[in-house]
């Protein structure tokens, strides 16, 4: 079946990784700035990544007939250093006529820091002012509820923020109600481990239905696994799902989406 | 919304059957894991790593509907609706 993965590390991947997503039916991909395992010295560091992120992983992508999307911004962990983030912050603005960007992400907390707040706030202003969609990173394992929480406070505390145009990611059982019922997108992150396994995303499913909700693999240089969105079709292919209720989730969800950003090119044609 | 694609439903006994051999082989490893952890030197029981497992597994027992919910919730730390004004942010 053909899917979109709205949240994946390509950086960290291999090409033989893209030849494989393509083999099991990935037509798009869209890739939000992220930490590299340590923390980068200088704004130059940065400049690069969005170069590589901008210009080299779309061109690796494309090999295989998939479209290569993303977000930029400085991660939440590296936010704890609010200098070297403002200049990142103020540097961005270069990158977002580059034809695959979408926006600003993923921006969010990590610790649920002061710091990483105040970033957090910077951030989000950037991307009303300059007209972005939102893609959002929440905090793992016992800081996800807080942390959840806290950016759902600072989101809808900004009015100027158009809550359709902000996905939510990595949200879990006792997250994702409150991000839907506030009227954001939900990305649930399925981990082989640490995580949200293939069978607890389609619970969420069943649960609250197909609306707003997307499913992503990270994918990143973690223990993680790129093809995690087909583990999830063949599990609710398993529960005797429909065709149509699982590409709603895989494919035109995130098609729906990223629509609202003026780069998105829907992969197979409007549907 | 209301020509949202439904989520099929399954009976209870055919999720029971579906899903039986991976909860059993699931409670194996939870239980080597504590036996596991009798056998080790020192004692972990006033250690609260130690106590989120007990009252995880108390959960599970219980006759309350949304368990994995509130077993996230007993691992999560707690949110502060006045945290804006701690770290002096408007
Ligand atoms: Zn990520």
């Amino acid at each position: 079946m053909d899917y979109i993965d709205p949240h994946i590390h390509m950086v960290s991947r291999t090409t033989d990784d893209y030849e494989t997503l393509a083999r099991m039916g990935c037509v798009a991909m869209s890739e939000p700035a992220f930490w590299a395992g340590f923390d980068r010295g200088s704004v130059e560091s940065f400049r690069d990544y969005f170069r590589q992120l901008t210009q080299f992983e779309p061109k690796r992508a494309a090999q295989f007939g998939i479209q290569h999307y993303t977000w930029l911004c400085i991660n939440a962990k590296e936010a704890e250093n609010v200098s070297l983030s403002r200049e990142v912050i103020a540097m961005i603005p270069e990158f977002l006529n580059e034809s695959n960007v979408l926006g600003i992400g993923e921006i969010g907390l990590n610790k649920n820091t002061k710091n990483e707040s105040t970033i957090f706030l910077e951030h989000v202003d950037l991307a009303v002012r300059y007209n972005q969609q939102i893609l959002i990173h929440t905090p793992h394992l016992e800081d996800k509820f807080q942390g959840t929480k806290m950016i759902v406070d600072m989101l809808v505390h900004d009015t100027r923020v158009d809550r359709s145009r902000v996905l939510v990611d990595h949200v879990e059982e006792h997250t994702i109600q409150e991000v839907l019922d506030q009227g954001f997108w939900a990305g649930m992150t399925l981990y082989p481990v640490t995580k949200c396994t293939p069978a607890r995303a389609a619970d969420m499913i069943e649960r609250f239905g197909p609306e707003r909700l997307m499913a992503n693999s990270a994918g990143d240089w973690g223990p993680s696994k790129p093809t995690a969105i087909p583990d999830l079709i063949m599990e609710l292919k398993r529960r005797g799902h429909s065709r149509e209720l699982i590409r709603r989730v895989v494919y035109e969800n995130p098609c729906k989406f990223f629509s609202q950003s003026k780069n998105f090119k829907a992969p197979l044609g409007s549907s | 919304m209301s020509n949202d694609p439904k989520p099929a439903s399954r009976s209870a006994q055919k999720v029971l059957s579906e899903e039986f051999f991976l909860s059993r082989s699931k409670i194996l490893d939870l239980a080597a894991t504590l036996d596991r952890l009798d056998r080790a030197e020192g004692s972990v029981d006033e250690l609260q790593q130690r106590q989120l497992l007990i009252q995880g597994i108390e959960i599970l027992l219980d006759k309350n509907p949304d368990k994995a919910k509130r077993v996230q919730l007993l691992m999560s730390r707690p949110y502060d609706p006045d945290w804006r004004k701690n770290y002096g942010l408007h």
